[in-house]
């Protein structure tokens, strides 16, 4: 991937409104695309929107400065340019680990921020070319992970089946899989604990390991064998994974499940009505020694099942609410695709800041 | 996300204010094991103004419930809000991380 010369975006995160206009203004001149946020709360929903450079106030009316910029670092590589009242407070800054490139204090000239600024992307560029070796791995690493979900349009009489997977960085903890099998399917939803690269190679460890237990006949051995296997290697880790392994069998429209830690399948019937399918136990890796008991449902004609990862708890206050809307969506849409693009937009939302996946299996209606 | 510890006698308690996600997560640990460092047995965490945990803030708690186990002591939860109550049952961890109503009532009778 090459840095394309594109419109630089700054984003103004200051509630003083004449300060806010100065910098605006500069940054405007500087040849930036600026959009301005007065609260924390705002700056952070900005920010979401992406940002090559930040200016952020450090007493905001809202929120601590330091709180906002951690938080961005969470999800932006953005050039964070952190700006405080009183000389004294940049010795106190400097100290902690607030993820800020750079510090400059009130009052400032439109001179002394222009340089800082210049200063900023001048190390940027320095920069430039081990970020391209970089952004080369992420987006290679972008494209394995995708190659990894399922692609194959599973073909199964009175089913349909669908997935959705969308990372919060290039890469994420989330995936789905699922294969055929003689008399029907398995499938898997699982989210390793965090986001980015280290949660993505733990996904794709659990994904093998998974389906190396497919052919084992009982799905509780087969999860403890699977569990087993990998449980060491997420303590090394200090990781955890959510997972949620079924296995349909097609003519009855039985489901055999075991949730560990995972919480978010509901079976949605045909009339609209639905069942959360608790979890059996903690994910696998948070605890030792333990066991999870399958559990089953029974998909009539015109009933789905969908399995959602926590990405999108981040949007409802409680449960049921979620339950509600997740199964509302599912009934409404006229397909699982269908039901799995509109589950993702639901998360298309500032809020929504960790990777989100769906996967919704219908059965036909007579 | 702030921080504060402070001994009550019987226990220590470290209270974590603010969202507890990944930027957290490792300061948390870092605070609990300095805590274990320096001798301390029984921790409670209070989390009445953690006002979000994400499930690396859940894996710091795990983690620092083993440390403090591993050294021979234990680490409880209390005043745990609604969204960090329901990613505790969600995930069924509740089990292993029971919350406490108050910092007080987490070791109260032992």
């Amino acid at each position: 991937m090459t840095v394309a010369p594109q419109v630089r975006r700054a984003l103004v995160v200051e509630d003083d409104v004449d300060i806010r206009g100065l910098l605006v203004q500069v940054l405007t001149r500087e040849g930036f695309e600026v959009s301005e946020a007065a609260t924390a709360r705002e700056g952070l929903e900005k920010a979401r929107a992406g940002a090559d450079l930040i200016t952020l106030d450090l007493n905001l009316p809202d929120g601590d400065g330091v709180e906002v910029c951690r938080e961005v670092r969470t999800f932006s590589d953005a050039y964070i340019l952190m700006i405080t009242a009183r000389t004294d407070e940049i010795e106190r800054l400097t100290g902690l680990e607030t993820g800020a490139d750079d510090y400059i204090s009130k009052p400032f000239s439109p001179r002394e921020l222009v340089a800082r600024i210049k200063s900023l992307f001048r190390r940027q560029s320095r920069q430039a070319e081990a970020d391209v070796v970089n952004a080369d791995d992420r987006l290679r690493a972008a494209e394995v992970q995708q190659n990894l979900l399922p692609r194959d349009q599973l073909t199964l009489e009175d089913y349909e089946l669908a997935g959705r997977f969308r990372p919060s960085r290039s890469v994420g903890g989330d995936f789905y899989d699922w294969y055929g099998t003689r008399d029907g399917l398995h499938l898997t939803v699982a989210d390793a604990m965090g986001k980015g690269m280290g949660a993505a190679l733990i996904a794709a460890t659990v994904r093998a390991t998974m389906r190396s237990v497919a052919a084992q006949p009982s799905i509780e051995t087969a999860f403890a064998t699977a569990a087993r296997a990998t449980e060491a290697d997420l303590d090394q880790n200090d990781s955890f994974v959510t997972l949620f392994h079924g296995r349909l069998h097609a003519a009855t429209g039985t489901v055999s499940y075991v949730d560990a830690g995972h919480g978010l399948a509901l079976h949605v019937a045909a009339d609209g009505g639905v069942t959360r399918l608790p979890s059996a136990g903690p994910p696998v890796g948070a605890w030792p020694d333990q066991t999870w008991s399958p559990g089953t449902a029974i998909l009539q004609p015109g009933d789905s099942l969908a399995i959602v990862s926590d990405g999108l708890m981040d949007i409802y206050e409680t449960v049921a609410q979620f339950t509600d809307a997740v199964a509302g969506v599912v009934t409404a849409m006229g397909s699982a695709d269908a039901a799995c693009a509109a589950l993702l937009a639901l998360a298309d939302v500032p809020e929504v800041a960790d990777d989100v996946t769906v996967v919704v299996l219908r059965r036909f209606p007579i | 996300m702030e921080f504060s510890t402070e001994d009550k006698g019987s226990y220590t308690e470290v209270s974590a204010t603010g969202r507890l996600n990944m930027v957290a997560a490792p300061r948390l640990r870092e605070i609990v094991g300095d805590v274990v460092s320096a001798g301390g047995k029984r921790i409670v965490v209070n989390l009445a103004g953690t006002s979000f945990m994400d499930s690396s803030g859940l894996g710091a708690l795990i983690g620092c419930l083993k440390l403090a186990r591993q050294s021979g002591g234990d680490l409880r939860i209390a005043a745990a809000q609604p969204q960090v109550t329901m990613v505790l049952e969600l995930t069924s961890m509740h089990r292993v991380l029971t919350p406490h109503r108050t910092p007080e009532e987490a070791f109260a009778g032992e």
